[in-house]
């Protein structure tokens, strides 16, 4: 093994491997699928492309979650990042919204971010709670470890799910104090957080599989991609 | 905790208010007494909000317009599992917020 | 001798998110009504007085003596000028306003602006500050809100009259099927009825706000500014635009704590305001072709179709339920989408229902006008119900 080699299977983290997502629809009030689905690394640097235009809109905080979503994903593609996975909702293949995170050890999760590219229908809570319920439902884990990065996300997460404080452990985001999402925690709010059918069919997969970028942004206006 | 909560009555026409007003709505007066708002009402209505406001931090909490008695409708937290329009509560007054130096005190009705 | 008062110009950008500053929001609202009626702005603009209804500028935007602002970015110096907080209902009441200080003779041409910018603040602070209207001793200290009374009040008038949610959902889709064809509403975008109401997952995509209130039975939290242009129908052929008279406003309220009503499931402020408006425009209920209801809840717009003498007590979903409220139906209601879907920030909201009763009875209201109209209702609901101003508007005899 020539050295260069050596030295980069040294930089990367020894990865545990992580069954796989199962992908679902959520039928939304109008009429829309909402298919959500884990993607493969490879397809990391497409995703990217959906996550930077929003990278300089302060409002909302989408700067900080873009940004950071954007630095962890590319630490994914890349072999910096320990057991990350990210899921993608779409809508008629369009991008809509981006979860991550990671699991720490067995045990507990790391929840990353949650960002709704197009806004109106509640997606980033159908998308926050598939993360959840990877973790919880999937990856067998206890717990899941979070922070918000807004006072939407505080209300959505820390207070709808009756987050468990536990203030004295850091997060990875920043160090920022932790809160804590049980298996009692989830099973108590799941029935009316957590929606969606399995199976997809094969062709609302394949549509999803698309994954095109959006052509404009409601956060941003007047941007037309490629325009 | 001694916190008690009044109906104010006039002392003209004896017509019963909650909350408090300047002039009696029955004769126009504007000399009332306090009258102790306690024991037993009748459930009216209720609701339970999820979208509360700044300052709660709780998922969810229910409300209530409970009928005592005496005549007079007043609303209120509720502090009862499966609320049903008719039934009978418990009056109790406790903290319905908490603020920073002084928490303010109202009616929370309860199963009996 | 009381002067007759005509509507001649209306502005009406989209309500939604603002990216501008609450006073740009508003005076390009102004303008657009400046330009509709043909006013040259600058010198000879001819305009007397302004009026700006907003409810929340001061708390929200820290901002105070906004009318002053406006008549001098405007540059309509020296026309009188007034800020109108009267809750929810100020748009409505600065119309009022508008109209008493041209009948009295003061004034010949007022300019009415109404405007709230209510998402520079999060959801949380924007609950806590609409709640800033409720009983300040026996309502707001208990965290009750204004979702909290008309969840309470849906469940009354289930109660009492066999009113359903898939009732409530029947009004939303209408209201959001007739904001399609509106260029000024906040959200773009029909709930399907089967979904809302039926679906396996219609907790998670319309979860309950305020039970039995869902997300579909709520209006949406919207920034926005509408104006409007009055003036003495005896001046009314300077204009561009010929005038829609105002026939008849009526106001009353009722107490100020929800749990003081003396029928609990009445909405008596809405029903005195409007007989005193059908008075004044010596019309009834049923000479109206088209009607603006304040339906900030969907359960307000059945009661409110009640109350105006539309329907009898108790029917109101009844005709939801035949469609009668429908472009088409028999009494079309909230035609550019209500507040349900059109949005509603609040001090906006008054002057916007007038806006739509204006484009309907000039027949610009492309996409979703009612045939015909000669006469129309517009019912501004302020507090839960404890101020109501309603507003009669005709259309000329050629």
């Amino acid at each position: 093994m020539a050295i260069i080699e050596k030295m980069e299977a040294q930089l990367r983290p020894v990865e545990t491997p992580m069954v796989n997502y199962p992908a679902k629809y959520i039928t939304q009030v109008n009429g829309d699928k909402l298919v959500i689905h884990q993607v493969e690394r490879e397809d990391v640097p497409h995703i990217l492309q959906a996550v930077s235009p929003l990278m300089t809109v302060a409002k909302d905080f989408y700067d900080i979650v873009a940004s950071r979503i954007y630095s962890e994903l590319l630490g994914y593609y890349r072999y910096r990042v320990k057991d990350e996975y990210c899921l993608v909702g779409t809508i008629d293949g369009v991008i809509v919204g981006v979860v991550n995170g990671r699991m720490i050890d067995e045990k507990a999760g790391m929840s990353y971010h949650t960002m709704t590219l197009r806004q109106g229908l509640r997606i980033g809570a159908q998308l926050f709670a598939a993360k959840m319920e990877y973790h919880l439902d999937y990856l067998g884990q206890d717990e899941v470890w979070i922070v918000a990065e807004s006072p939407n996300g505080f209300k959505r997460w820390m207070i709808e799910y009756e987050l468990e404080p536990r203030l004295e452990q850091w997060h990875e985001l920043g160090g920022v104090p932790t809160y804590v999402l049980t298996k009692a925690l989830w099973e108590k709010h799941k029935a009316t957080k957590c929606g969606g059918r399995r199976p997809v069919s094969e062709v609302m997969l394949a549509t999803a599989k698309k994954m095109i970028l959006p052509e404009t942004y409601s956060q941003i206006p007047g941007y037309v991609r490629n325009a | 905790m001694n916190e008690q909560l009044f109906a104010y009555r006039c002392l003209q026409c004896g017509e019963l208010h909650h909350p408090q007003h300047f002039v009696c709505r029955k004769c126009g007066a504007r000399q009332f007494e306090k009258v102790l708002l306690e024991g037993e009402g009748t459930l009216v209505t209720w609701t339970r909000v999820y979208n509360l406001p700044e300052g709660y931090m709780k998922p969810f909490l229910c409300f209530g317009i409970v009928n005592f008695p005496n005549g007079l409708n007043v609303s209120g937290q509720l502090e009862v599992d499966q609320p049903e329009i008719g039934t009978k509560l418990q009056t109790t007054v406790g903290v319905v917020k908490e603020g920073i130096g002084q928490d303010y005190f109202g009616f929370i009705f309860k199963a009996k | 001798m009381r002067r007759e008062v005509g509507i001649v110009g209306v502005g009406h950008p989209r309500f939604g998110k603002s990216s501008v500053s609450f006073t740009d929001m508003c005076c390009y609202a102004a303008v657009d009504a400046l330009d509709d009626a043909g006013i040259k702005t600058g010198e000879g603009h001819g305009v007397d007085q302004l009026f700006l209804a907003s409810m929340g500028a001061q708390m929200l935007n820290r901002q105070s003596g906004i009318a002053s602002a406006l008549v001098d970015t405007l540059n309509l110096r020296p026309a009188m000028a007034e800020s109108v907080e009267n809750g929810p209902a100020s748009g409505a009441s600065a119309i009022k306003l508008g109209y008493m200080a041209i009948a009295s003779g003061m004034c010949d041409v007022v300019l009415v602006i109404g405007g709230e910018m209510m998402r520079v603040v999060s959801g949380w602070e924007g609950t806590d500050f609409v709640a800033t209207m409720l009983h300040p001793i026996a309502e707001y200290p208990y965290g009750l809100t204004l979702p909290a009374f008309a969840g309470m009040f849906t469940r009354l008038i289930m109660e009492k009259y066999g009113v359903l949610e898939s009732d409530l959902a029947r009004v939303a889709v209408k209201n959001h099927e007739n904001a399609m064809y509106n260029p000024a509403a906040h959200i773009q975008l029909v709930p399907k009825l089967e979904v809302i109401t039926e679906d396996e997952d219609k907790d998670i995509i319309n979860p309950y706000v305020a039970e039995p209130l869902r997300l579909y039975d709520v209006c949406p939290v919207s920034d926005g500014a509408a104006a409007i242009v009055l003036c003495a129908m005896e001046v009314a052929d300077r204009f561009a635009k010929k005038p829609i008279r105002i026939a008849g406003i009526g106001q009353a309220t009722d107490t100020h704590a929800v749990a003081e009503r003396e029928v609990a499931t009445d909405l008596l402020a809405v029903r005195l305001a409007a007989q005193q408006a059908y008075k004044m425009a010596n019309l009834a209920p049923q000479d109206m072709d088209v009607a603006e209801l304040h339906d900030a809840f969907q359960i307000l717009e059945i009661v409110e179709s009640e109350e105006v003498g539309f329907f009898p007590r108790g029917e109101g979903h009844l005709a939801v339920r035949r469609g009668e409220t429908k472009i088409g139906g028999k009494i079309p209601i909230n035609t550019s989408g209500g507040l349900k879907a059109k949005g509603h920030p609040l001090g906006a909201t008054g002057v916007s229902q007038v806006i739509e009763i204006v484009l309907q009875l000039r027949g610009e209201a492309t996409g979703r006008q009612v045939e015909g109209a000669r006469a129309g209702l517009a019912v501004n609901f302020g507090g839960f119900g404890n101020n109501v101003v309603a507003t009669i508007l005709t259309k000329e005899v050629e």
